[in-house]
């Protein structure tokens, strides 16, 4: 009779995405608990249930912990980023319209991502910050998981892109740029990954706990209106800063192509990306 | 219950080291039967609880088997004393209401 139990309990565990080494620790004092006495195994709950239980408690803390840990890794990749980003402007470039075209997509990609990146990672991190219960229903770490996966796969998409540029430029632009560059991408990529490992065994839990998923009014603690409008918002507020800073420059033509440019690629973001991350239900 | 297990699990350790059958058994006979829920539910609060650094475990051997052990960290005495007091404001404050 033990002995099947086990045996149900392993497969349960198994199915809510514990790790195998977690696993045999479980079963081997489960095991010792159930030799104890005799109606031990009556009194011990259904291996679903008690499946499910560690899959509820364990997941609010391992999202979390993975939340926190990619915050970590994308602070270390942003920095770099700023510094290179910052540097580029003293690097002799050429106009970006003459580089060869994996360098002029390498930068959108440069500039796009690292947006993603940084809005997925701060929700993510916000929501764990917001949400401190031990037990944190199915759907709500889901939407952390996955939240905390994109930053770090578009943080990737980042120094993938910036080392591209930097290899691709490395001709005509100053050596200290591509030198630091391509350091920062060295240090951050590797980051990056680890960081993602734990990420990985978040999202291999699947407890089965009733609740809302929420979504970014509740994140933010704003007052509810249409998400799209709300979205709208944003979108224009972004294009317009973008504009603003090039006109202070002195290129407002260029700021308004490049503002409706970010602020078209904030909604088609938000469309994409939207539901998957919990922004709208 | 549900919103005082942390509470509940570490004022059973709060004597000494046990392991889960243990806990179970001293919150059944502290409890004097009223919190009998199903024992393996305990051990994912245990777990949790390590996770959080309020106890730590070991194996021991006993009767030939392989057994966990659990045990207060100095963290976790702090939480203890620290959920304990708010427990008895709180109880206080329902007893003054309902009596």
């Amino acid at each position: 009779m033990i002995e099947s139990y086990l045996e149900a309990l392993d497969l349960e565990l198994a199915d809510v995405g514990i790790p195998s080494r977690l696993r045999r620790r479980i079963l081997a004092e489960c095991e010792d608990h159930l030799r104890s006495d005799d109606g031990a195994l009556d009194r011990f709950g259904a291996p679903a249930e008690v499946a499910n239980a560690f899959a509820s408690e364990l997941g609010a803390r391992t999202s979390r912990r993975a939340a926190a840990g990619a915050f970590v890794a994308l602070g270390v990749a942003g920095a770099f980023y700023a510094v290179s980003f910052i540097g580029a402007s003293f690097a002799g470039h050429p106009a970006p319209d003459t580089w060869p075209l994996l360098a002029q997509l390498a930068l959108v990609a440069g500039i796009l991502a690292p947006q993603v990146s940084f809005v997925a990672g701060s929700l993510a991190l916000v929501r764990t910050l917001r949400r401190r219960e031990p037990v944190l229903p199915s759907a709500e770490l889901r939407v952390i998981n996955r939240r905390t996966g994109v930053a770090l796969a578009f943080g990737i998409v980042t120094m993938v892109a910036l080392a591209l540029l930097a290899l691709e430029l490395r001709n005509d632009s100053a050596g200290w740029w591509v030198a630091i560059t391509l350091v920062g991408v060295a240090i951050s990529t590797p980051l990056l990954v680890l960081a993602a490992l734990p990420t990985a065994v978040a999202a291999r839990l699947k407890p089965r706990v009733a609740g809302d998923s929420g979504d970014l009014f509740d994140d933010l603690g704003f007052v509810r209106t249409d998400p799209w409008r709300f979205a709208s918002l944003v979108a224009l507020g972004l294009g317009l800063v973008v504009f603003l800073v090039a006109s202070v420059q002195g290129d407002p033509f260029d700021g308004a192509l490049n503002g409706t440019a970010e602020a078209i690629a904030c909604l088609l973001g938000f469309a994409a990306l939207g539901r998957y991350l919990g922004l709208r239900r | 219950m549900k919103g005082h297990v942390d509470l509940l699990l570490l004022s059973t350790l709060q004597a000494g080291p046990l392991h889960g059958y243990g806990v179970v058994e001293k919150l059944r006979g502290l409890s004097d039967g009223a919190f009998d829920l199903a024992e393996g539910t305990v051990y994912p609060a245990l777990y949790r609880l390590e996770a959080a650094g309020l106890l730590s475990s070991s194996w021991t051997k006993a009767s030939g088997r392989s057994r966990r052990v659990y045990e207060l960290t100095k963290r976790g005495r702090g939480e203890l004393a620290r959920s304990r007091d708010e427990w008895k404001a709180f109880s206080q404050a329902v007893e003054a209401v309902v009596t």
